[in-house]
């Protein structure tokens, strides 16, 4: 029941023409609408736009993501989110509101190189993004392995309702935290069970465009067992 | 410099009286300002020229000294074109090792001559493969209100039109100065160098120094006396059209032909 | 412009150049998108002999501090040849010759990058040339174009550069070394092909009215070229076997 019509685009290609609302990753130049981004273009309802397939990660309200604390001042950590902008984590959101930068040392509680969960709590391009970690299933990562992928291949590295994540995690018993930005977190208590996790993931990143892929995952994952 | 700040009013100014073809300062769109040369002002120079461009203002002066040719260049003399920025030009100028904008400045000067085959090089040489004359061109910019680029080039052009270079004597294969003779430059043609910026549709020749501010795009061509093309150079953040183009190569002929007019009326100091 | 060194035959009666080619035919043209694993974005071409890659960083933080854009992001570009990639040795430091195309390529790259959408933040664009040939400009801007898009950076348009010159009074596509320090004019040009703007030209050499119309006119057409290729690294990298 589509009646998006679909197209692999580069920047400069002409989408269509006409009167039709530019939205994400297209500009208007006359009555053409130009893709401005690598990726699928999607003509629906009045409106085209561009499902981009590279790029760094653009903050998003409430995005889980995974950081890497870069450095801090009395006042906040600033934290590698793999975006065009470091994340920004309050102290007060660490700890609580009558923070006094005199007694509270940032440094005891995250230190420059620590892995922390987190969700993003505002962004406006004017500012860099602020994050918070003050919910119970957020705060500084302990154990696991740091991967990267591309944010855009983030959507296949968890498949529909999950699927592709969770056959990894049933066939390594690995546990696999992703972020929206694209850091991958992946901790197993057999090491076996980790290097396949780290195996199947950058086979996703590698041919998240290939038919079947969750099959050829599932066989990859089989054929590997003791 | 060129990233000086224009505010914002003088440039809704400027847009605006573009789009009915007039110019903040009055000018028509193809009129240069006035142009005026003053030459041999550094007497212990070899050749030298003062121009004034509107409110810009450069000193050329020349050096003509006994040199090693250029390696696998030996039948020729050696021609060499700078130009540099003073600080006491524009308070945003900022001293030590040139930046991108001067150094494309000097380029862009040295070439619009060096390709029109102004100087006969061949006619330089003392001895071939192993004395030549080199003449060292050297631009100093003292007061900026935009297009320094056919400034330095005409006070270069100026200066080497005037200029008289000394005679030398090779003498156990070293060259000796015979005092007191002096013979004019080998010349060839007079290139003129018209920068255009475009503005919004328009094409501007000679931007002063608000006008560069707020420029879309600007282009160099420098034409030689015969009236063809000899050096070409785009710059800014935006572009042109093809048909853009075109009409730049027609404005910097016609345009050219009235400055060569200005600056052929320089000759002996 | 040199003394000649040899009798090249720089085009015969037949129409044929010294290396072969007809005159409006370009060189060998390759493109490879996605060729190194830490920049965000990458090209490897070779154009003729020359071999360039082509790496972007960004959008991300400017160091030094103060030459961060409150308003949107800024455009930095560095050409830079490494000191085997000429017969003569080339010292490693930047030269006079490389900070002017450094320059020349940042504005021709300029109008197509849209980075209104990220102040304070920079994109850095590296161009290594391993072996240097006639036009390693216009094949650096055509990686430099391809790394952009493939770093996700949003762009107007893409930018495709190819010259065009004048050797033995004809006007010729491409040129190549030889036909640079023989011939009689070289005309680089960089053009955005969707929106038909043209972000680069320069021009060493004379040409008369009628030859700078068609010198222009031959650069377009080997720059519409070159974007073919440049489409098909981008959509071999990322649309793989469904490319449409």
């Amino acid at each position: 029941m589509d009646d998006i019509q679909r197209k692999y685009v580069i920047p400069g290609d002409v989408i269509t023409t006409g009167p039709y609302r530019a939205e994400e990753n297209v500009h208007l130049f006359g009555d053409k609408i130009i893709a401005t981004s690598i990726g699928i273009s999607e003509v629906f309802d009045s409106g085209v736009r561009v499902i981009p397939l590279t790029g760094r990660y653009l903050p998003r309200i409430d995005d889980f993501v995974i950081g890497i604390v870069k450095s801090h001042t009395s006042l906040s950590w600033e934290l590698d989110i793999n975006s065009c902008y470091a994340g920004i984590l309050p102290a007060s959101d660490v700890f609580g509101r009558d923070f006094d930068p005199k007694v509270d040392q940032l440094t005891s509680r995250l230190k420059t190189g620590d892995l922390v969960a987190a969700r993003i709590a505002n962004s406006d391009r004017s500012r860099d993004p602020l994050i918070t970690i003050s919910d119970r299933d957020l705060g500084k990562i302990e154990e696991g392995e740091l991967i990267k992928i591309p944010p855009s291949k983030v959507p296949r590295l968890i498949g529909k309702r999950g699927s592709m994540i969770q056959t990894i995690e049933n066939a390594t018993k690995a546990i696999i935290t992703i972020g929206q930005n694209g850091y991958v977190v992946v901790s197993s208590e057999d090491p076996d069970g980790l290097l396949k996790a780290l195996d199947a993931i950058k086979m996703v990143e590698e041919q998240a465009h290939v038919p079947n892929l969750t099959e050829r995952i599932q066989e990859m994952l089989g054929s590997n067992s003791e | 410099m060129t990233s000086a700040i224009i505010d914002d009013l003088k440039k809704k100014k400027i847009t605006a009286l573009l789009k009915d073809g007039q110019r903040i300062d009055g000018r028509a769109l193809d009129e240069p300002r006035q142009i005026t040369i003053d030459t041999g002002v550094i007497p212990k120079a070899e050749g030298s020229a003062r121009v004034r461009l509107g409110d810009t203002e450069v000193v050329c002066g020349i050096k003509i000294q006994p040199d090693k040719p250029f390696p696998d260049l030996g039948d020729r003399g050696i021609f060499i074109c700078t130009a540099e920025i003073m600080p006491l030009a524009d308070p945003t100028v900022e001293t030590g090792p040139p930046g991108e904008e001067v150094i494309e400045l000097a380029r862009v000067v040295d070439r619009g001559i060096r390709e029109s085959g102004m100087i006969d090089l061949t006619q330089l040489v003392l001895q071939k493969n192993k004395t030549v004359i080199g003449i060292f061109v050297d631009n100093s910019v003292t007061d900026y209100d935009g297009n320094l680029f056919d400034a330095c080039s005409y006070a270069s052009v100026a200066s080497i039109l005037s200029c008289k270079i000394p005679k030398w004597e090779m003498k156990d294969d070293a060259p000796i100065k015979v005092d007191g003779q002096v013979i004019d430059p080998p010349i060839t043609t007079l290139p003129v160098s018209v920068t255009m910026a475009r503005i919004g549709d328009q094409i501007l020749v000679d931007p002063n120094a608000d006008e560069w501010g707020c420029m879309d795009a600007r282009i160099t061509i420098t034409t030689n006396s015969a009236g063809n093309i000899c050096a070409i150079q785009k710059g800014g953040t935006d572009g042109f059209t093809q048909e853009q183009l075109v009409k730049c190569g027609q404005i910097s002929i016609a345009t050219g032909a009235k400055i060569r007019e200005i600056i052929k009326k320089v000759g002996g100091s | 412009m040199g003394v000649k060194k040899t009798d090249i035959v720089l085009l015969d009666d037949k129409g044929i150049r010294c290396d072969g080619r007809t005159i409006d035919q370009p060189r060998r043209i390759m493109i490879k998108a996605g060729v190194l694993k830490n920049a965000n974005g990458s090209a490897y071409i070779e154009f003729g002999e020359n071999k360039i890659l082509a790496g972007v960083f960004g959008p991300r933080d400017v160091h030094p501090k103060h030459l961060a854009n409150t308003d949107r992001g800024i455009l930095r570009c560095r050409y830079h040849m490494q000191p085997y990639s000429v017969s003569e040795r080339k010292n490693p430091a930047p030269s006079r010759r490389e900070i002017e195309i450094s320059k020349v390529i940042k504005e021709a790259l300029e109008p197509a990058v849209m980075l209104e959408n990220f102040p304070r933040t920079v994109v850095d664009v590296f161009i290594e040339i391993l072996q240097a040939d006639g036009g390693s400009r216009c094949a650096a801007l055509d990686a430099a174009a391809v790394a952009l898009a493939d770093a996700g950076i949003p762009m107007r348009d893409m930018v495709s550069a190819c010259a065009a010159g004048k050797v033995a009074d004809t006007i010729v596509l491409d040129i190549n070394n030889e036909e640079d320090q023989e011939g009689q004019a070289d005309m680089p040009v960089a053009l955005m092909p969707n929106l038909g703007k043209i972000t680069l030209i320069q021009l060493d050499g004379v040409l008369t009215p009628q030859e700078y119309e068609k010198c222009i006119d031959t650069a377009v057409s080997g720059c519409k070229l070159v974007y073919e290729v440049q489409k098909n690294a981008l959509r071999d990298k990322f649309f793989g076997d469904s490319a449409q």
